[in-house]
């Protein structure tokens, strides 16, 4: 989820080819709307968006979907402390601009656990 | 001479027995003869007077007369007919200046001796005014030097003091009194006389008459004080005046308040860097991400196209004439395309596209470092990195007339504040890249700056190097005066080499400036493994 679209496609196409059925929502309410009726591994989130920051929406992901794997990719890692990162959960921290490499193998970690 | 004014007091016509004023009038026409009868006429006409002469035959107003004058006013001589010795005495001790007897010579004497009595008063008049201005000047000259509130020395030949007021006294306690005689090194700080260069000042102010002033510090006493030094020939001797002005509250608070601009400008530039690197942050971030696909997509596609050539040239080669055709129409076209030339620019594209999307990256990065909002704490840094980041935001700005040489040596983590310690070496990167494009403007050629680091027993040296003009001021302590005006910084990012000294000076270390012997400058930075004195928390 990335509230901008040029994001949620390169996202995409970085991912394709990984075998993943890939979601995409361009806002916070859309993402949890999403949660509610599909089952998803993995929840891969943008942090500064309107309405709702990204840590806020995985601590709303982990009640809905607890068992789904949160990841954050965010231009501002060091705006995000580590203990809230623990406290919710959340497998990896991914900066902006992100590498292909990098996001592939932190999503491949994130799920094997 | 202006006119002469003399009063007489004498008695009416009827008891008038001596031809005074017929006498008097031979001293000629620039003489004034007043004509009284009393004494009380006569004391006030006298006040005005050169001179005052009493006839005796007015008894006891003469008397009086005398008495009035008596020390107060013009002399007086008395004329009588009583040519005896009691008399003449008699006068004298009444307050006359001298006594003329009638004779037959009356006539001659009484004009010689009004003539002698009156140049006498005027002298003495005279010399009596001129002290009187005298005594006056010192007064004033004594209450001024003693209530200036600067420190003041009079030195002589040989440098050593012949005077020095109260304020000198204050601000010295330590020299100890007397101050005759002793020459100024004895009597002032050592550090002080060193960073005010103050020996010199006086000579060149012996030498010259003045020199422009400048500031001198010391730490003798315990408190840092900072004075404005200014030196003045006094006279022929070779005497000169040496004034110490302390830098007061008003400086002070003028200095604080510039730093608090340059703060306030630094944030807000920072508020703007941080800013234009988020925005292009998300672009960066698809744009990247874009181009790592494309690069794949191309290969794939790559591949795509050797197989069709391939099935091309089989078909060219054993395919019924339909085929052939195709084949041989597929591989003209690739020909004429020259496929293999555009695959192999178009992954070359490619690539040159991501290296200048990770040099922004890299770019963004910096500018996010040099804009992190300083929280007061302190953190142990390596000084290399902060230094090479700092070079590489500058880079770009130099790399066409500056050749940048790093020699970093290995460094321990330091604690500091390291967005402070980055300003610092982002103005001196700076002024080391005017120095050179100012000499290459001047003489042609190209520049190097060298960015050495090396650590030593008790902490971490940073110098920075250049082969500009060098520093033409001396002493080259004095560019780090607070109000020494230098030229402005270009870039606008950076700070004054003042406040530079300041935040080299709160991280407990040292900023030093010399020339090269080659030409140019060195910068030196030294800050201790111990970290700040004290820390203090968003300083």
């Amino acid at each position: 989820m990335d509230d901008e679209a040029h994001i949620l496609a390169a996202l995409r196409r970085a991912l394709r080819r990984e075998g993943y059925r890939i979601l995409t929502a361009a806002s916070p309410s859309e993402a949890l709307a999403l949660l509610e009726t599909e089952a998803v591994d993995a929840i891969l989130s943008d942090h500064k968006m309107p309405g709702m920051s990204g840590l806020e929406l995985l601590a709303a992901a982990a009640r809905r979907r607890p068992a789904a794997a949160r990841l954050l990719i965010t231009g501002w890692p060091d705006a995000i402390p580590g203990e809230r990162l623990a406290a919710l959960g959340i497998r990896a921290l991914i900066p902006k601009p992100w590498d292909d490499a990098e996001l592939k193998r932190a999503l491949r970690d994130a799920l094997a656990r | 001479m202006r006119p002469v004014r003399i009063v007489v007091a004498e008695p009416g016509r009827a008891q008038r027995r001596l031809p005074t004023v017929g006498a008097l009038q031979r001293l000629g026409g620039g003489v004034r003869i007043e004509i009284v009868n009393d004494a009380r006429a006569c004391l006030e006409l006298a006040s005005g007077a050169d001179l005052v002469i009493v006839d005796r035959e007015l008894g006891d107003q003469g008397r009086e007369i005398l008495s009035g004058l008596r020390g107060v006013g013009p002399p007086a001589v008395v004329v009588t007919r009583e040519a005896t010795a009691d008399a003449a005495l008699d006068t004298f001790r009444a307050g006359a200046a001298d006594c003329v007897t009638a004779s037959a010579d009356f006539d001659e004497v009484l004009p010689a001796v009004a003539l002698e009595q009156i140049r006498a008063f005027r002298a003495a008049s005279a010399r009596r005014a001129v002290r009187e201005r005298i005594e006056s000047l010192e007064r004033l000259h004594a209450a001024i030097v003693d209530h200036f509130p600067a420190a003041v020395a009079v030195l002589d030949a040989d440098d050593r003091l012949v005077a020095v007021n109260p304020g000198f006294a204050r601000a010295f306690p330590a020299a100890g009194e007397p101050f005759e005689g002793r020459p100024l090194e004895d009597v002032l700080p050592a550090d002080l006389l060193a960073s005010g260069g103050l020996a010199e000042l006086v000579a060149r102010a012996r030498a010259r008459g003045g020199d422009p002033p400048r500031i001198a510090r010391t730490q003798a006493g315990g408190a840092a004080r900072a004075f404005d030094a200014r030196a003045e020939r006094l006279d022929a001797q070779g005497r000169t005046v040496l004034v110490l002005a302390e830098v007061t509250e008003r400086e002070r608070l003028k200095q604080l308040q510039q730093q608090v601009l340059q703060t306030e400008k630094m944030a807000s530039i920072g508020q703007l860097a941080a800013g234009v690197a988020h925005e292009i942050n998300n672009p960066m971030g698809f744009i990247h991400a874009n181009l790592a696909q494309m690069g794949e997509y191309l290969g794939d596609v790559h591949r795509l196209h050797l197989a069709g050539c391939a099935l091309a040239e089989r078909a060219a080669a054993e395919g019924t004439p339909a085929l052939r055709g195709a084949g041989e129409r597929l591989l003209g076209l690739a020909r004429e395309l020259d496929a293999d030339r555009v695959f192999a620019d178009f992954a070359q594209a490619i690539r040159e596209s991501q290296e200048g999307s990770e040099r922004i990256r890299h770019i963004v990065q910096d500018l996010r470092a040099f804009s992190h909002r300083d929280d007061g704490q302190l953190v142990c840094a390596d000084l290399n990195r902060c230094l090479d980041s700092t070079a590489h935001i500058v880079w770009t700005m130099m790399k066409h007339s500056v050749v940048l040489r790093k020699e970093y040596a290995p460094l321990p983590p330091l604690p500091c504040h390291p967005l402070q310690l980055e300003q610092v070496f982002m103005n001196l990167l700076v002024n080391a890249y005017q120095a050179i494009e100012e000499r290459v403007r001047r003489d042609g050629g190209s520049g190097e700056i060298v960015l050495r680091t090396a650590a030593a027993a008790d902490g971490v040296l940073v110098s920075v190097s250049d082969d500009g003009g060098g520093i033409s001021v001396e002493p080259v302590e004095r560019i780090f005066e607070p109000f020494f005006t230098t030229k402005e910084v270009g870039v606008g990012m950076g700070l004054g080499l003042a406040t530079c000294f300041d935040i080299v000076r709160r991280h407990g270390g040292a900023l030093r400036a010399r020339n090269r012997a080659g030409g140019g400058a060195t910068f030196e930075v030294f800050l201790p493994l111990a970290g700040p004195p004290d820390a203090e928390p968003g300083a």
